[in-house]
């Protein structure tokens, strides 16, 4: 075990794959029209947050980025939660959760 | 008792007032549909009473005293900054007390404790010099608000006002994590004195540094409405509660300068070079976008949003010049700010009351309540900065000091804008003193004439007499920056 992580992939693999991660959670959250999909691109681009951090603390050497890590993750579960509430209230006054009915306030 | 506790006194002082506020909602009897008669009024005259006591504390608690190892500082700037969101606590209770009362007369305990703690979390930003206090703080500011726009839940407008402040805020907060994320992972550190000290050894050069840099700057920029990131602005305001408006329009964005301040002046004031620039192109843009839009709203409270962008836009450029002068005045421009944008917000809760907000609502109101048409009048103008209105002095000493950093051009700039702004502020103006109007005089009730007292008489004092408030605001930006 301990081999692997010696031999295992670099920083830069990890940080590439983060950078990877929240563009596809960039992407997800400018085009997909269903609120709870635009949720879940939210969530990819919260967990490359997460992946820097774990990362970033590995090559450190300390916990801290971990601990980091761990309140970034609660925070956006409470995040989420208000969100999901929001998105019952759009459901319960239009039957429907797409994003582009919601058009009344303009200008 | 734990080393540093006597620092997080004021925020600490909020937690028990918001459980306190929590206990007397289950205590006092909720069924009521109808508005209450008066005990459920108590509420919000509990909450006013606690922050009014919060907000005089300050000035007892200790300065310079930091806890948990240094992350959170009580100095001169947190308890400025805390003052700010403060007031703007109190005046936003005391206009809410007759509309949750009418609007959702059951829920008004959640109402509460939603603002409570959003200002627990501002509180903490001010004195903030830890990256992941920063977070915690910023989202506990963050996520009760976006439960306080969705407060009016039946209304279309306010759902679909609240999502737009939640996905643009929840994006925005994603994007600082992830700027955070590389500033943690360059230097290896999340205390901001330490990134500090290493920017000034000439450490940390390295590009992913000024990536999370602008990632920050980009997050942040968001929770002041700063260009691009002010589309959530005009919709949230207009389908929120006015008096929370009141408070969103100004207490976030203080507190937002202040974790600005923190952040990018004294953690990484070594880097100027990399985060100058764009603050400047976004404070042009933003005051440039702010200013036009404004020109052709028919809905006052789109107005005042549009308004509320352009100014934030003068205030990211203080922002950036990051000197003591300047950051004193964007300190005093807050202040000022608070008075004359709540003043105006909670004049327009008045007028506005059956959900009308349009110019329509306004016709006539110097004849229908005159004292309600000079208050709206004097904050129209001291958003204008117009003489001896505490917007005149915070405009003018901003010029003074993009003048004294050698940028003539944006003085020209604003004070074209500022004409601009003067004939988008006087149709308000022209509505309510040469249209005519049967409408019955409206109705303002105990608490919120106090509160439009209150801002009438900080416009009028700042603008009389400024001499101590600037001094005030001064010795707190010396104070950050060490002068």
């Amino acid at each position: 075990m301990n081999e692997l992580l010696a031999n295992g992939p670099g920083l830069g693999a990890w940080l590439s794959l983060a950078g990877l991660l929240f563009c596809i959670g960039t992407y997800g959250l400018l085009t997909r029209k269903n609120l709870v999909a635009v949720l879940c691109s939210l969530e990819l681009m919260a967990n490359a947050v997460n992946i820097n951090l774990v990362a970033f603390s590995r090559f450190h050497g300390d916990e801290l980025g971990q601990v980091f890590a761990l309140f970034s993750i609660a925070l956006t579960v409470a995040e989420v939660a208000v969100g999901l509430a929001i998105i019952i209230l759009v459901y319960r006054q239009r039957q429907g959760i797409e994003i582009h009915e919601l058009t009344d306030l303009r200008g | 008792m734990i080393p540093g506790l006597e620092a997080l006194a004021l925020p600490l002082l909020l937690v028990a007032l918001a459980v306190a506020v929590l206990a007397a909602d289950l205590v006092v009897p909720w069924r009521a549909i109808e508005p209450s008669g008066g005990e459920r009024r108590g509420l919000g005259a509990l909450v006013a009473a606690g922050l009014l006591g919060a907000l005089a504390a300050t000035w007892w608690l200790p300065a310079d005293v930091v806890a948990v190892g240094g992350a959170y500082i009580q100095d001169g700037f947190s308890l400025y900054m805390q003052r700010i969101v403060l007031a703007a606590g109190v005046l936003a209770t005391l206009g809410s007390i007759d509309h949750v009362d009418t609007r959702f007369p059951g829920r008004q305990g959640e109402y509460y404790l939603m603002l409570l703690s959003s200002l627990v979390g501002m509180t903490v930003l001010a004195g903030a010099r830890e990256l992941i206090l920063l977070v915690v703080a910023f989202e506990l500011m963050g996520i009760p608000l976006y439960v306080l726009a969705a407060m009016q839940k039946r209304q279309a407008a306010g759902v679909e006002g609240a999502l737009k402040l939640y996905l643009t805020g929840a994006a925005s907060s994603v994007v600082m994590l992830y700027g955070l994320s590389f500033i943690f992972g360059i230097t290896g550190t999340t205390s901001l004195t330490i990134i500090a000290q290493g920017l000034q050894a000439g450490a940390f050069q390295d590009p992913l540094l000024v990536l999370g840099l602008l990632l920050t700057l980009a997050g942040m920029g968001f929770k002041v409405g700063a260009v691009p990131f002010h589309m959530w602005v005009p919709d949230t305001y207009q389908g929120a509660p006015t008096p929370f408006v009141a408070f969103l329009s100004v207490a976030p964005k203080a507190a937002g300068f202040a974790a600005m301040i923190r952040l990018f002046v004294e953690g990484m004031g070594g880097m100027r070079d990399a985060w100058w620039p764009p603050v400047l192109v976004i404070g042009l843009a933003t005051m440039l976008v702010g200013n036009v839009f404004a020109i052709n709203q028919d809905n006052v409270k789109r107005l005042l949003a549009w308004s509320g962008i352009a100014h934030i836009g003068l205030l990211l450029i203080g922002f950036g010049l990051a000197t003591v002068e300047s950051l004193g005045i964007l300190l005093f421009y807050l202040a000022a700010y608070v008075f004359t944008n709540m003043g105006a917000f909670l004049v327009a809760e008045v007028v506005g009351r059956d959900g009308d907000d349009s110019l329509v609502a306004w016709r006539g109101l110097a004849r229908r309540h005159p004292g309600l048409g000079l208050a709206m009048l004097l904050f129209l103008l001291s958003l204008g900065g117009i003489p001896f209105a505490a917007g005149f002095w915070a405009k003018i000493l901003l010029f003074w000091s993009f003048w004294q950093a050698g940028m003539g051009f944006i003085v020209l700039l604003g004070a074209v804008l500022a004409v601009l702004a003067l004939f988008y502020y006087l149709r308000v103006g022209r509505s309510m003193f040469i249209d005519r109007s049967e409408a019955p005089a409206p109705k303002v009730g105990l608490p919120m004439s106090i509160a439009i007292g209150l801002c009438l008489a900080g416009v009028l004092g700042m603008g009389v007499y400024p001499r101590p408030f600037i001094e005030l605001a001064m010795a707190a930006a010396a104070g950050l920056l060490g002068g």
